[in-house]
C-alpha cells in the first residue's frame, strides 16, 4: 500500500471497505414517513376503503376495526383516520412508544 | 407486515429480478392501501437510512429530509415502475439520485479550503492494510479519515470511489471543468492519505 499512487490507494481502501452500516432507522422517523405518505396520498383521493383492506387480508387496528363495522359509507370508511388516533401522535414523537395495539402500522415499526 | 431482515444495503441488487411480491406491494400502494404503504415504509426505511447516513456522514443533519424525499418522489413516481427490476434496485436509484442532487449542491459551491500542498503522500510507515487490520478495524479507519475531511473533499471521494462517478460525470453535473474536477479529488486524495497516514503511525 506504501509504494500505490493516491489513485490505486483509493480505489483499494473503497473496494475493501462498504461503507453502509447496519442501522435501523428510528421508530418515531418511520412513522412521521408513513404519516406523510398516507398523508399525500389522502390528499390525491379517497384511499382504499377499510372494508376492502379487510377483504384483501390486512389485519386492521382496534380504531380501524370499529370504523369498518360501523354503519357508515364507504365514503367515511376510506379517510385518514390515522390522523385522529392518539397512537400516531404517540409514535411521530416517542422511540419505542408505548402503543401496543395488533394491526397499527405505528407499533409495527417498533419490530425489530 | 413483515419487514425483511435487515441486511446491509446492497445496490448491486439493481440486476436483480422483481418479484412478484414487489409487483404485489407496488400495486398495493398505488390503490393507496395504507396496510401496503406500511409495509412499503418498513421494507425499505433502515436500508435507504443506513444508506443516507453512510453517503453523508458526518453531517447527519440532512438524512430524515433525503430520506423523506426520496419515499415521496418514489410514490409519485411508483406508476412508473415498470418491474424490469427488483423493487429495491428501483428505490435505490431514485435515492442514489437524491444523494448527487446533495453532493452536486455542495460541490458547486466555491472551495473554502486550502490547497494542500502535499506530495504523493507515500509513506514507508504504512504496512499492508489486509495484513494488519481487520475488516472492521479498515472501515472503521475509513470511516474515521473520510469523516475528519473538510466535506467537498469527502464528497468528492464518496461520489468517485464508492459510487464510482467518473470525474467527467462529476465535473458536467456540478459545472465545472474536468480538470478542476481533477485537480480537487488529487487534493481529496492527498488529504485523505495524509490523514490516514498519520492515524496509522499514532
Amino acid at each position: 500500500m506504501a509504494s500505490l499512487p493516491d489513485e490505486k490507494f483509493m480505489e483499494r481502501i473503497a473496494d475493501a471497505v462498504e461503507l453502509s452500516e447496519l442501522e435501523q432507522m428510528p421508530t418515531r422517523l418511520k412513522a412521521r414517513l408513513y404519516s406523510a405518505l398516507v398523508l399525500r396520498q389522502a390528499e390525491t383521493g379517497p384511499l382504499m376503503s377499510l372494508t376492502e383492506t379487510s377483504v384483501r387480508g390486512h389485519e386492521l387496528c382496534v380504531f380501524e376495526q370499529l370504523v369498518q363495522v360501523a354503519p357508515l359509507g364507504e365514503r367515511a370508511k376510506s379517510l385518514n383516520i390515522c390522523r385522529v388516533c392518539h397512537a400516531r401522535v404517540l409514535a411521530e414523537h416517542m422511540e419505542n412508544a408505548p402503543i401496543y395495539w395488533n394491526g397499527c402500522p405505528y407499533v409495527e415499526f417498533k419490530k425489530p | 407486515m413483515n419487514p425483511p431482515e435487515q441486511q446491509p444495503f446492497d445496490e448491486r441488487q439493481a440486476f436483480s429480478s422483481p418479484t412478484a411480491e414487489d409487483l404485489e406491494l407496488v400495486a398495493g400502494v398505488l390503490r393507496k392501501d395504507r396496510k401496503a404503504t406500511a409495509e412499503f415504509v418498513a421494507r425499505y426505511a433502515d436500508g435507504l437510512y443506513c444508506y443516507m447516513r453512510s453517503r453523508l456522514a458526518p453531517r447527519y443533519e440532512q438524512v430524515d429530509d433525503l430520506v423523506q424525499e426520496v419515499f415521496l418522489t418514489a410514490w409519485q413516481s411508483l406508476c412508473q415502475y415498470r418491474g424490469t427490476g427488483s423493487l429495491q434496485a428501483w428505490v435505490t436509484g431514485i435515492a442514489r439520485h437524491k444523494v448527487e442532487d446533495y453532493y452536486r449542491e455542495r460541490l458547486r459551491a466555491p472551495e473554502s479550503i486550502e490547497d494542500a500542498d502535499l506530495g504523493p503522500g507515500a509513506s514507508t510507515s504504512v504496512p499492508e492494510i489486509h495484513q494488519l487490520l481487520e475488516h472492521d478495524q479498515l472501515r472503521k479507519n475509513t470511516q474515521r479519515v473520510l469523516a475528519a475531511l473538510p466535506e467537498q473533499y469527502r464528497l468528492a471521494l464518496i461520489w468517485r470511489y464508492w459510487d464510482r462517478a467518473s470525474a467527467r460525470e462529476m465535473a458536467l453535473k456540478t459545472g465545472k471543468t474536468e480538470k478542476a474536477m481533477e485537480r480537487l479529488l488529487a487534493r481529496a486524495r492527498a488529504e485523505f492519505r495524509e490523514r490516514w497516514n498519520h492515524g496509522q503511525s499514532s
